[in-house]
């Protein structure tokens, strides 16, 4: 599903330039969970953000789901992007002036999908969150954790093939954090491949296997961590 | 997608009101200045008769006297009595007829209104025909009664209703100064603007309705002073036969051509009528000449977008523009802050173009809402206008054409200055944005 051979990210400013990724090399089979862990400033965002091709890089091959993507134009990215990928956030990002629906929408309509298509992936999205009675809550009025929610229902409506989840349960209680993680188990378990940044050791020991980035590289490639 | 990119426009709208309010008052500013002036303008070089104006003619004969006069080569912009009588004459063209203002005291006979003083108009049975003047009631008098120098009248709608209210005026009578005259006619809402078939130059003359119209053969049988530019170069005999003996210049004069093509003909025979004018020892100067203009040249001839108009035209465009740069800033201001908004949409796989269209969409809302203010702007600044002069009142006017325009170019403002701020958002990098959330 994603494989990076040697892929260098490099960071320039007139006077330095910092190494992002230094010839990162891992492999994501299809319907895997992974989790990305590493201390902070080990390049674990800078990863998810070029796996999810939202940055580019100045070294080696990326495919995702079987594409070549190293130099696709930032449209085919984009559109990449919304076809294949489901991004969550830490800090959720939904749209703080649109209600839960229009939040929920945002994705279908760069896809260009009818009204009526769009309506049922929505109501299906936010069901399966249950969050299908709050349809018309800003982000304001819900919860941390009823955020979250809107935002993998924001993800899945497009059925992506990959999830990217930054710090998924960061932001939100030891409880909340659970209900979260039970969730993307479950959207693991009907196929959909998750790649997960994070630092909470106990949601690193739950999922298939750990990926441990260290100074823009893999240190360690192992099994989900004894309990 | 516009659709969608719309309503989100829209609905930002109401997000950062003060910066909204302050972005939409500017533009509406500019597009109220800029507007007002233009519509002025649009009237001005409007075509007052387009169904005809090709058509319609008015001769200029250099008359002047060898030493006295302009000597630079230009026209009287009005004709001699001679010149009118003798085209009237002739009888060229489909229909014609001369004209002058004239003005006077109207002795009302209805209860309650006082004498008061009346605008009109001199002119032959043909005017109303040539010059498509609806009928309200009655007609026109007819060539018969221009023969006969009839005491007859036709009516505008504001006079006739003074005088007669809602009851019919046809048959009635009208008394200005000494005359009574019948009433024939009553016309129905008849103003072109620019009142071209009076316009000689001496002013911008467009202001609402002729009141009163007599035929003109009544006008000179009754020596009906003229309200209006007399222009002598040369000493005249007494009273009003000196006048319509001398080569003074006060009248118009109007022709109608069955076609545009027929044009070449009547300049011919304009230019047969000068010579044969100097062999009988009129028109004394070597280059006399006589020139036809249909209504469009006519309004230029006679300068009705004078330069004045011109500059104010092009200083309001100015400050439109002036008002642009701020509302670019203001713009910048409003999309910087919605980096995190355009970090979120790239994320989900919005495009570039998609920003961009979306942002844009988002200006030309704003315009649209400065369009609404600078509509009433607009009517505003134009009453404004039409309080500083009659002649500007007829010109302050706003119609349909206009109204789109006002909207369209407050969009296209909104548009125009909205293109660098969205430019700056499509260059936001959603990676940058998301970490910052």
């Amino acid at each position: 599903m994603l494989q990076m051979d040697e892929v260098q990210k490099i960071y320039r400013t007139d006077l330095v330039q910092t190494y992002a990724l230094r010839s990162l090399s891992l492999r994501v089979a299809e319907g895997e969970f992974v989790a990305v862990t590493g201390p902070s400033g080990s390049g674990k965002t800078t990863f998810l953000n070029i796996a999810g091709l939202l940055e580019t890089f100045d070294g080696g091959r990326y495919q995702l789901d079987g594409e070549d993507v190293s130099r696709l134009s930032d449209t085919a990215r984009s559109r990449l992007r919304n076809i294949k990928i489901g991004f969550i956030f830490q800090s959720f990002n939904l749209i703080p002036d649109l209600d839960v629906y229009d939040n929920v929408d945002v994705p279908l309509r760069y896809r260009g999908m009818d009204g009526g298509e769009r309506r049922r992936r929505i109501l299906a999205a936010l069901e399966r969150v249950g969050l299908a009675s709050r349809l018309r809550h800003l982000p304001s009025q819900l919860s941390g954790g009823q955020q979250q929610r809107v935002a993998i229902a924001r993800a899945l409506a497009g059925s992506p093939r990959i999830l990217f989840a930054d710090e998924p349960t960061g932001n939100l209680d030891s409880l909340m954090a659970r209900e979260v993680m039970g969730m993307l188990e479950e959207i693991n378990a009907q196929g959909t491949t998750i790649v997960m940044v994070t630092h909470d050791a106990e949601l690193a020991r739950r999922v298939h296997r750990n990926i441990h980035i260290m100074d823009g590289q893999v240190s360690d490639l192992r099994q989900p961590l004894a309990a | 997608m516009i659709g969608y990119y719309f309503r989100l426009g829209f609905h930002q709208l109401r997000r950062a009101p003060v910066l909204t309010l302050l972005i939409v008052l500017t533009l509406a500013v500019g597009v109220a200045a800029s507007m007002s002036t233009l519509t002025v303008l649009y009237v001005m070089s409007g075509d007052p008769i387009p169904q005809k104006s090709e058509r319609l003619l008015t001769p200029q004969i250099n008359n002047y006297p060898v030493d006295g006069g302009p000597q630079d080569g230009n026209l009287p912009t009005l004709l001699s009595w001679t010149d009118v009588r003798n085209l009237r004459e002739d009888g060229r063209g489909q229909r014609r007829s001369g004209l002058y203002g004239i003005s006077g005291i109207l002795y009302p006979e209805r209860d309650g209104l006082k004498n008061f003083f009346v605008d009109g108009v001199a002119v032959d049975a043909d005017f109303f025909a040539m010059m498509d003047a609806p009928f309200r009631e009655g007609r026109g008098w007819s060539a018969a009664e221009d023969s006969a120098e009839a005491r007859v009248a036709v009516l505008g709608t504001q006079l006739a209703r003074k005088l007669f209210g809602e009851g019919p005026a046809v048959g009635q009578e009208v008394r200005v100064d000494e005359q009574r005259y019948r009433v024939v006619g009553v016309l129905d809402r008849f103003s072109p603007v620019p009142k071209f078939y009076r316009l000689d130059g001496s002013s911008r003359a467009g202001a609402g309705e002729d009141e009163l119209f007599i035929p003109l053969s009544t006008a000179i049988a009754i020596e009906k002073d003229v309200d209006g530019t007399v222009s002598c170069f040369q000493q005249t005999g007494p009273g009003f036969q000196g006048r319509l003996a001398s080569e003074c210049v006060w009248l118009r004069y109007w022709v109608e051509l069955g076609s545009a093509s027929e044009r070449s003909d009547y300049e011919a025979y304009l230019q047969a009528y000068v010579a044969e004018q100097k062999t009988q020892g009129r028109l004394p100067r070597a280059d006399a000449r006589a020139i036809a203009r249909d209504v469009r040249e006519w309004l230029v001839e006679v300068g009705v977008v004078d330069d004045d108009v011109r500059l104010q035209f092009w200083l309001a465009f100015g400050f439109l523009f002036v008002c642009l740069v701020n509302t670019v800033g203001l713009l910048l201001a409003k999309f910087t802050a919605r980096a995190a908004d355009v970090g979120v949409r790239r994320a989900l796989g919005a495009t570039r173009g998609q920003i961009f269209l979306q942002y844009l969409s988002e200006a030309a809302a704003l315009g649209l809402a400065g369009s609404v203010v600078g509509i009433a702007g607009v009517f505003g600044l134009l009453r404004l206008l039409a309080s500083q002069s009659p002649d500007l009142e007829a010109y302050a006017q706003m119609d349909a054409v206009m109204l789109v325009t006002t909207v369209l170019v407050s969009v296209l403002a909104a548009i125009l200055a909205g293109l660098l701020p969205t430019w700056r958002a499509t260059r936001v990098l959603p990676a940058v944005q998301l970490k910052t959330q």
